[in-house]
């Protein structure tokens, strides 16, 4: 209980620390913006207005040319909105991203405004902003550096000099700017807007360019908490599927794992290569041929039901996947699929580390007379859980986004009549089935933000751990 | 005399008849350990010699070809049909080609990305680092399905959608985020050699390109190796961002999985045929697998360890 | 040297890029995947024709696309720039299309308008058309044609056994076999029961959505629950109908399990390989009332003819399109009875033209392809176009909020909830609400 509650004011003084610091840093922003302004010479104090000017005065003519292009080009598009798709970039943007657009067109001619292109290019019109804003500050900062090299009698650095530079002294620059340009496009940006789209009416019945949506605030947050519809009702249950497949997945791969990588490893077994690869062959083939496969081999007319058959186990065929006479029956057979896939994983890699057991540690135990029992037990055991610890946790959290093996296997059946999400969906597969298929895109969101919400919180966790473990040196 | 030799000789036989005790115990267990290996690569095996075997499968119904999927393990008839239908009547050569192409470049892309990132996250301080690092494990554990259908709409606005090259842009894009294995690789490598290097009058490039990339050898070939197979086994993101009706341009993922699975393309008398395309897949990937098999192991666990 | 091989990498990978991303702007059509090939030596053909009628030569290129008609429109409607100039979608996606702005175009010349008159049945016609703002618009093209039929497996059933669902089911108990499954869990596959009609009469049991009016829609009828307690019976019986197994409805047949199954032209290849030459096709069976099923005023012995969806696919063109000026010629030449012909010859399917049964050579044969759009063409008499194209709603009330699943429910008296008349009439009540659009 003291733990929990330490953990909670923890992490609340961790936010406000973050704050205060935020406040510190955009104070410290303004206070270096004043002080250059009254310490930097005419040029720089130009710099402020038009941008590249004190480079110029510098002779850094690329340079300063460079700035003033950006300038000339952000308020071009910012005051000419050019058009994508029939969508205005720029001020008009801004003004869409609050309206989400009121046009409703006609059959002939007039097209409707599209709702989700105006929330995108709202969204990459903010980010434009950030992105000039910090190209303003950095023609600021260039021209006023230049002012202090010229005050210390040196040369300011040319553009070639520059260029030198980037593979110096800022060579992490060069290095991380094409993933922070890819990041910023392809994963920040969908992320902020998928967000927003958690905030409006953008269901299955909205056609983007046809009929349009609009803000609708904590409304689809609320019909998940307190509404009576399909969604309401299978939140929870899939939720705690969600988390009890994840736990279970984890451990069973885990300790699954430990024991192949421990069979294969001990000493006197022969051809130990062989049966590694036989267990590498499974990670090499592609999920979408391998669960396939499995999904048809343990089918009604499958081959694995025509053997129990034959033996005489079974006198008609038994429904192990997506038509399951029980919830439970479809759950045990995918946990018992994922083992195929996951233990594999976990005994190459608990291999590597039982040859680095100590060997100090096991001869110190034989002289004491611990017998091979005692000393796995004792020794190690607590070395492979602790080094593996971190492994654990982010498998728990992969385990908790894993697509492949429930889309593949029963698709999330078996089917609870009233809803999408069946027996077995996860809530990845759920929110695929809502967006991608049924088209409740806002829904959809709401969930992708629940799921971050489970997946940060566990790193949060395994922060904490790590941290903790870092302050020991030993593991005993 | 005689008490001593028994005094003598009965420890050394007691100790002579534990050993053979041992002895016994231990070829019993490993007995039991190759028997119980056997039984585990039988389980292991039994779905991927089901699919080598239905590759191969040429079975007739008064004349017809039977491509369906059925209830015994073995055929009753073998040929290359399988394979002769892939080849003549569907587009898959052109599916395999262009997967090649987006694999082959979006390997080069990402390798390079990820190395980059790894190696200034690890070696290189600077003052964001740390709001990096945050920033970077925040976003990896969004959804990233969710944001598909926005991706979708940027590309769109590129004028980038329904081509090859807008899957190599998200699937390279994003491959900077995955750097904490190499990272951990990075770590390892003694910060002194790097000074000594610096004292020499070596630039952080030349120290990067001739003194830690040439020694990086296990993880450049992980990371490759990764982002090389990445694009023969995903079906969802390329079906979205290629569009369904494309067939030209799909991917072998995209295209077998149509196949057999969702919509009106799929006709489960191809289920033959999907074996054998899943075969002509796998045999690349499998080959590369266990070619690198070293280098895989050492990613995989200096991954798991590092977190 | 190493640096060389580098570069010559490097500048391999940029000209392969260059390559795979070089576009140009072709006029695009989706038809179905059975026909792509067909419909693209079609358009060769139509441009041999412009170019040697008209002084300028055709000028874009046509590529014709495979495409899953089920879901084209709404393939089409996530991102209409870059969809399709012309597109094949079944008639019931109409209301989608045009619902909002609208995402299609209505057929405006006037050769076009007349040739649509003449070659489709009445029914086809109350289904492509849609009123907006006053005015009465034919926005789709028919040029194909499908329903629901009965595959069969001829060891076991006779002729005699498949006119009646009990005859096939009499067989079904004596060989310890099932008598059905259906290949899908919504409302389309279970359209058989919801469709059908009193035989004496030929009065149908249920009422969707007449006329494009919401409120014209009933379904809690004393027939319609008789019918479902027959199905309950049937879906019940450990030799009635189930759904198809998780193998695949087509290893259902090929083992046996079940003797027949409910499906359409697309189904033809896998159930010619699961049966062989011991494949049959009929139209769908009839059935009768007992004691144990009448509700209400119906009599027991009544006579009851299984129903299914009549539906047709058509061409619409896309309003967005750049290329509208030559899209209704084209169109006036590829829906033409005398193409749709030959698409019959060469790829098996259905003419939507409405004398192709007595005008079509092609049609007099006796193989298994003729007896398929023979069948498919009696079905016709029993069945209605799925009546969904009007408004966009109807297409989602009736299928996407959970209505099937609710009757697929009552049918295997799903955790024996559904034991009593009441318990089955309050959850069609409640189907009925979805299918009016209430949201509880």
């Amino acid at each position: 209980m003291d733990k929990k509650n330490n953990f909670i004011v923890e992490t609340l003084q961790r936010f406000g620390n973050a704050f205060v610091r935020f406040a510190q840093a955009i104070g410290r922003l303004f206070k270096g913006f004043i002080a250059r302004f009254k310490d930097g010479s005419t040029g720089t104090k130009v710099a402020h207005l038009i941008m590249g000017f004190g480079n110029l005065t510098h002779k850094q003519y690329i340079k300063g040319a460079l700035f003033f292009v950006l300038q000339i080009g952000f308020l071009l598009i910012f005051m000419l909105n050019p058009e994508v798709n029939d969508t205005p970039i720029g001020f008009k943007a801004l003004q869409n991203f609050i309206t989400l657009g009121t046009e409703e067109g006609d059959l002939f001619g007039r097209l409707a405004d599209n709702s989700m292109l105006m929330l995108l290019f709202g969204v990459v019109t903010f980010g434009l902003i950030v992105v000039f804003l910090a190209a303003y500050t950095a023609n600021i900062k260039s021209s006023y550096a230049s002012d202090l090299m010229v005050r210390e009698g040196k040369k300011p650095l040319t553009f070639k000099e520059d260029l030198a530079e980037l593979l110096d002294s800022r060579f992490h620059v060069l290095l991380i700017t094409p993933t922070i340009i890819g990041v910023l496009t392809f994963t920040l940006l969908p992320t902020i807007f998928m967000i927003f789209i958690a905030f409006t009416d953008f269901d299955r019945e909205v056609v983007p360019g046809l009929n349009l949506f609009n803000w609708v605030g904590f409304e689809n947050f609320a019909q998940i908490f307190t509404g009576s519809g399909e969604i309401a009702n299978r939140f929870l249950p899939v939720l705690s599927w969600t988390i009890t497949w994840a736990f279970f997945a984890t451990f069973s791969c885990y300790i699954g794992g430990i024991l192949l990588a421990l069979l294969i490893n001990k000493r006197t077994v022969r051809f130990k290569k062989l049966w590694r690869t036989v267990f590498i062959l499974t990670i090499a083939l592609p999920q979408f041929i391998s669960l396939l496969a499995m999904q048809q081999i343990l089918s009604e007319h499958g081959p694995v039901n025509a053997m129990l058959m034959n033996i005489g186990i079974l006198d008609e065929p038994f429904a192990f996947l997506g038509q399951a006479r029980t919830a439970t029956t479809a759950r045990i057979s995918v946990l018992t699929i994922n083992l195929w896939i996951g233990v594999p994983y976990t005994m190459l890699m608990t291999s590597g580390i039982l040859m680095n057991v100590p060997k100090d540690t096991y001869e110190a135990a034989q002289i004491d007379g611990a017998t091979k029992f005692q000393a796995f037990r004792n020794i190690t055991v607590p070395y492979i859980i602790f080094i593996t610890t971190p492994y654990l946790i982010t498998s728990f959290i992969g385990n908790i986004t894993s697509f492949n093996i429930i889309f593949l296997l029963t698709g999330g059946d078996p089917n609870v009549p009233g809803s999408v999400a069946g027996q077995t969906d996860l809530l990845v597969t759920w929110l695929y089935s809502l967006t991608i298929e049924e088209g409740d895109v806002n829904i959809g969101s709401v969930i992708a933000i629940f799921t971050f919400i489970i997946t940060a919180s566990a790193t949060l966790l395994s922060y904490r751990r790590s941290k903790a473990y870092k302050e020991e040196d030993t593991f005993q | 005399m005689i008490k001593t030799e028994d005094y003598i000789k009965n420890p050394l036989k007691e100790k002579e008849v534990e050993r053979k005790k041992a002895e016994r115990s231990e070829r019993f267990s490993t007995l039991l350990a190759h028997l119980g290996l056997v039984l585990l690569t039988l389980v292991w095996l039994y779905p991927i010699v089901w699919i080598i075997l239905h590759s191969f499968r040429e079975e007739y119904r008064d004349g017809i070809f039977v491509g369906i999927v059925v209830s015994h393990y073995i055929p009753k008839g073998f040929g290359f049909e399988n394979f002769i239908r892939l080849f003549t009547t569907t587009l898959f050569p052109r599916w395999f080609l262009n997967t090649l192409f987006v694999a082959t470049a979006s390997f080069i892309l990402s390798t390079m990305m990820t190395l980059s990132v790894a190696y200034v996250m690890s070696k290189i301080k600077f003052k964001q680092r740390k709001l990096f690092l945050n920033l970077a494990i925040i976003l990896g554990l969004f959804p990233g399905f969710m944001s598909m259908i926005a991706i979708y709409y940027i590309l769109k606005s590129l004028g980038l959608t329904e081509t090859l090259f807008a899957l190599i842009l998200v699937y390279s894009a994003g491959s900077g985020l995955g750097f904490y294995v190499a990272k951990g690789f990075f770590d390892i490598i003694p910060n002194s050699l790097i000074e000594s290097a610096r004292l020499d009058g070596a630039t952080n490039a030349t120290i990067f390109t001739k003194i830690v990339l040439p020694i990086s050898k296990p993880i450049i070939i992980y990371t490759a190796l990764l982002a090389f197979t990445g694009p023969w086994m995903d079906f969802i993101f390329a079906r979205v961002i290629l569009g369904e009706t494309n067939r030209q341009i799909h991917t072998v993922a995209v295209g077998l999985y149509y196949m057999v699975h969702g919509s009106q393309y799929a006709d489960g008398n191809q289920f033959t045929m999907f074996a054998a395309g899943s075969l002509v897949v796998a045999i690349p990937i499998v080959t590369l697998f266990l070619a690198m098999q070293r280098y895989y192991i050492e990613g995989v666990t200096a991954g798991a360890v590092k977190g | 040297m190493k640096r060389k091989l580098m570069l010559l990498v490097m500048l391999a990978v940029t000209l392969f890029i260059a390559l795979g991303c070089s576009r140009s702007n072709p006029l695009v059509i989706w038809v179905g995947a059975e026909v792509q090939e067909f419909y693209q030596e079609k358009m060769e053909e139509y441009i041999e024709y412009y170019n040697a009628n008209n002084d300028e030569p055709f000028p874009f290129v046509v590529e014709v696309r495979a495409a899953d008609t089920g879901s084209a429109a709404a393939t089409f409607l996530d991102d209409m720039d870059a969809g399709p100039d012309i597109l094949t979608v079944a008639h019931d996606n109409l209301g989608r299309l045009i619902a909002g702005a609208g995402a299609i175009r209505p057929v405006q010349s006037q050769a076009l308008l007349s040739q649509i008159e003449s070659q489709n049945p009445e029914t086809f016609l109350n289904v492509i058309t849609a009123n907006v703002g006053g005015t009465e618009y034919v926005f789709g093209i028919p040029y194909e044609a499908q329903s629901l039929i009965l595959y069969y497996n001829k060891k076991y059933l006779t002729e005699e056994d498949v006119q009646t669902w009990e005859g096939i089911w009499s067989v079904a108990q004596e060989q310890g076999k099932r008598s059905l499954s259906i290949t899908g869990t919504d409302g389309f596959n279970n359209s058989f029961l919801v469709l059908s009609s009193v035989v004496e009469t030929g009065e149908r049991i249920v009422r969707l959505y007449e006329d494009g009016v919401l409120e014209n829609t009933e379904f809690v009828t004393d027939y319609m629950v008789s019918v479902l307690k027959w199905g309950q019976r049937f879906f019940t019986s450990p030799n009635g109908a189930r759904q198809a197994s998780d193998s695949g409805w087509s290893a259902d047949l090929s083992t046996e399990t079940s003797l027949t199954v409910i499906g359409g032209a697309w189904h033809f290849n896998e159930a010619r390989a699961s049966l062989g030459n011991n494949l049959g096709i009929a139209v769908l069976p009839q059935f009768t009332l007992t004691e144990d099923d009448v509700y209400g005023d119906v009599q027991a012995g009544t006579v009851m003819q299984s129903g299914t969806f009549t539906d047709t696919k058509m061409f619409v063109m896309n309003r967005s399109s750049d290329k509208l000026d030559y899209l209704e010629d084209i169109l006036l030449f590829l829906t033409h009875k005398d193409v749709q012909e030959q698409s019959f010859v060469r790829n098996s399917t259905l003419p939507a033209y409405k004398n192709a049964l007595q005008e079509f050579d092609a049609m007099q044969a006796d193989d298994i392809r003729t007896q398929l759009a023979v069948a498919q063409i009696a079905m016709f008499e029993h069945g209605i176009p799925q009546p969904f194209g009007r408004e966009a709603r109807f297409n989602v009330f009736y299928y996407q909020r959970q209505a099937p699943d609710r009757i697929l429910s009552i049918l295997r008296n799903t955790d024996n909830r559904f034991n009593t008349d009441a318990a089955i009439v309050t959850e069609m009540i409640a189907i009925e609400r979805i299918w009016l659009g209430h949201r509880d």
